[in-house]
């Protein structure tokens, strides 16, 4: 009977505890924060969907057109096209597709790039009811931004 | 006949659990047999999102599987990544540099804490108690913050590399995970205040969900619910993988078999991976973290392998046959909370639903990860 | 110490296989022989000609594993009473499609967590007709894993309780991870 008692006078006692220290985070500020009013700054590091780098003394892309992105990616996602302009040795970027809606953002594309042409966007607020709108064509992207 | 004098019968009705239901957290349904209150079978019915990893593997190459890796568990994401590196470099025989190894066991433990933490908060909440889950959201987002700055994610990481890591780490992220467990140190005593002294989670808990030992075996469930059985066994101390042996850390073990014991093993667990993470930060080396020479494609010789890791809900580990090839012949992933489910049909019999729920609670269902 | 127990029992298991059924492995090995010699991969034939031994202790830093045994099909449950009986979990059973070979194997993986060693028993069967007996008498925790062998590989595991699929779709026919199959 005793031990009734005591528990009931402990399990109490527990349950004041709790709700002190409730009572305590009522006081204290608001760790969240208020989503389309504020916005978070995206990490250096944080991996958006990919983009094209800016060659800063041509003014296009970096690619190369080797297709090791097209190759290293698992979901198949990227479509490369490219072509010799005449009397060029190198090949000239023509096509950059990035079909989102596969994309796993895994960065093994970025990874595989020798000449640096790709990079992570920062872009995180994607929304959208149409599927067409996540077939990026990154080139006209880089074109847009310029 | 009136509606009492139906109930006196001794039939049983079917009620389904799921596969939409906060209780089993994701899609994972539970076929019970009720008589009354009692439950007389509980058959979980998987593959509401299964995947098939397995052939996945099968058809891209060795790298290409592991962004995969961390689609399983998403809570303890590095972990598998972890598996998966382990795996192939003994496989390959690639040596890994210490560094990236002391980086992975730092952000592998980190992954840990928030996966205990987001268990913590919906376990407690299963049980009817709100407040607690919040408060762990609140460490659990420094930690998922913390982990960004290097992985450039937050949750469904990809961040080891054959031999090394996606990229090295940082004074930020040093400092910032020394503020952090400085910070859930603090945190601790208040959670043990609010949640685990609590009278009503204790009467939901003590001697709840019995799983002996000897039924552990059987089924082959591993991690927290093998130690809150009482039986010592983690991957980490018995196979000792990357640079655990150089860290001092305990095993927490508790004999009562109960959803507590499996409770306490998990909250110790969490100051267990703050202490092996201070010790990795303060020894942490200078140097590379990739070796000099990673082959550009990765062809194991023939043969099968196996690696074993520690995840957040019992040992992961992976089975690879390699023909020699770029590919992977077969790859088996054995993941916990398969097997660790596997026992629920036999435990929960003869149980309140309610008490039921509670033990679903205690195993920390991944439901990704059972059925892959 | 239950390792070097266990060792010795599967060893007297391997061994009384090979002695009951000499006519048989005699017939197999001919068989093999046979179309290897006419192969034109010379160093393949030579590598398939002589089959790994039945029993190997492997390198457990290289493989992962302490002891790879082979046993013969209606071997495994025997071999999974053995290892129940020294306190071994079982931690998975899974498959592999030797499509070249004609061949599925099912490979079961065993670990005792008290003085830690993993055991991994194999066991061949006819790709036409695979079939073996099922251990989940001795593990219950077998059950989810055969059914699981069972949709991927489409094994029967003769005796199993319940081989309706776990994780595919209640109604496939199909089994994705053999090497010809093509959704």
């Amino acid at each position: 009977m005793s031990g009734y008692f005591k528990e009931l006078i402990s399990g109490t006692y527990s349950l004041a505890v709790g709700l002190g220290i409730t009572i305590k985070y009522f006081t204290q500020p608001v760790v969240t924060m208020q989503y389309p009013m504020e916005h978070v700054k995206m990490t250096p590091r944080y991996r958006g969907h990919i983009e094209l780098v800016r060659d800063e003394e041509t003014g296009a892309s970096k690619c190369i057109v080797c297709g090791m992105c097209q190759k290293s990616c698992p979901s198949g996602c990227i479509t490369v096209a490219g072509k010799k302009p005449e009397g060029s040795k190198k090949k000239v970027l023509t096509t950059y597709r990035l079909d989102f809606t596969k994309c796993s953002l895994c960065g093994l594309c970025v990874e595989s790039c020798k000449p640096g042409a790709l990079d992570f966007s920062k872009d995180y607020n994607l929304a959208s009811p149409r599927k067409e709108d996540y077939i990026f064509d990154l080139l006209k992207r880089l074109e847009e931004k310029s | 006949m009136s509606v009492f004098a139906e109930s006196q019968t001794q039939e049983t009705f079917v009620v389904n659990l799921g596969p939409q239901h906060p209780a089993t957290h994701g899609v994972l349904r539970v076929k019970l047999t009720m008589d009354g209150e009692y439950i007389d079978r509980a058959e979980p019915i998987l593959g509401y999102i299964h995947r098939m990893h397995e052939k996945n593997a099968e058809v891209g190459t060795w790298a290409q599987f592991m962004p995969n890796t961390g689609r399983m568990d998403y809570l303890h994401a590095l972990a598998y990544n972890f598996g998966y590196s382990i795996a192939v470099e003994r496989a390959a025989g690639i040596e890994v540099p210490e560094r990236a190894e002391y980086i992975r066991v730092i952000t592998c433990e980190l992954n840990r804490i928030s996966s205990h933490l987001l268990w913590f908060g919906a376990f407690v909440l299963d049980l009817g108690g709100f407040t607690p889950l919040l408060y762990a959201f609140d460490d659990r987002e420094q930690l998922l913050d913390l982990l960004e700055t290097v992985t450039g994610s937050r949750l469904t990481y990809c961040y080891y590399r054959f031999g090394g890591l996606y990229n090295d780490i940082d004074e930020n992220f040093v400092d910032g995970s020394r503020a952090f467990i400085k910070r859930l140190r603090s945190r601790m005593p208040m959670y043990h205040n609010l949640v685990t002294k609590n009278i009503i989670l204790m009467k939901r808990l003590i001697d709840i969900g019995p799983i002996s030992a000897e039924m552990c075996r059987k089924y082959g469930a591993t991690g927290p619910v093998l130690r809150g059985s009482g039986i010592n066994f983690d991957v980490r101390k018995n196979e000792p993988y990357s640079v655990y042996p150089e860290l001092d850390f305990d095993v927490p073990v508790y004999s009562e078999c109960d959803c507590m014991a499996r409770y306490m093993v998990r909250m110790d667990e969490i100051d267990q991976s703050m202490r092996i993470i201070e010790q990795a930060l303060d020894k942490l080396p200078d140097g590379p973290i990739k070796p000099e020479k990673v082959p550009k494609l990765i062809k194991p010789p023939k043969g099968d392998y196996y690696a074993a890791v520690e995840a957040a809900r019992g040992t992961f580990s992976i089975r690879l046959v390699s023909d020699g090839t770029n590919k992977p012949y077969r790859l088996k992933l054995r993941s916990p909370t398969f097997s660790n489910l596997s026992l629920y049909e036999e435990a929960s019999k003869g149980m309140l639903l309610a008490d039921a729920l509670a033990l679903m609670g205690s195993l920390d269902l991944v439901i990704p990860e059972i059925d892959r | 110490m239950s390792l070097a127990k266990v060792r010795e029992a599967l060893a007297a298991l391997v061994a009384a296989s090979q002695e009951e059924l000499p006519p048989e492995e005699a017939i197999e090995s001919v068989t093999e022989e046979t179309p290897e010699a006419a192969a034109p991969e010379g160093e393949q034939a030579e590598e398939a000609a002589a089959p790994p031994p039945p029993l190997v202790d492997t390198n457990h830093a290289k493989k992962g594993f302490h002891l790879d045994v082979t046993v013969a099909p209606d071997q495994v449950v025997q071999a999974a009473e053995i290892l129940d009986g020294e306190k071994y979990t079982i931690e998975a059973v899974t498959g592999v499609d030797w499509i070249k070979e004609e061949q599925m194997e099912v490979v079961y993986d065993y670990c005792d967590t008290a003085d830690f060693s993993r055991v991994v028993i194999r066991a061949r069967i006819p790709r036409a007709t695979p079939e073996l007996p099922t251990i989940s008498r001795v593990f219950p925790g077998a059950d989810w894993h055969e059914r699981e062998t069972h949709d991927f590989f489409g094994i029967t595991f003769v005796g199993h309780p319940d081989l309706s699929p776990l994780l595919l779709p209640e109604d496939a026919d199909y089994h994705p991870l053999l090497k010809d199959f093509t959704a």
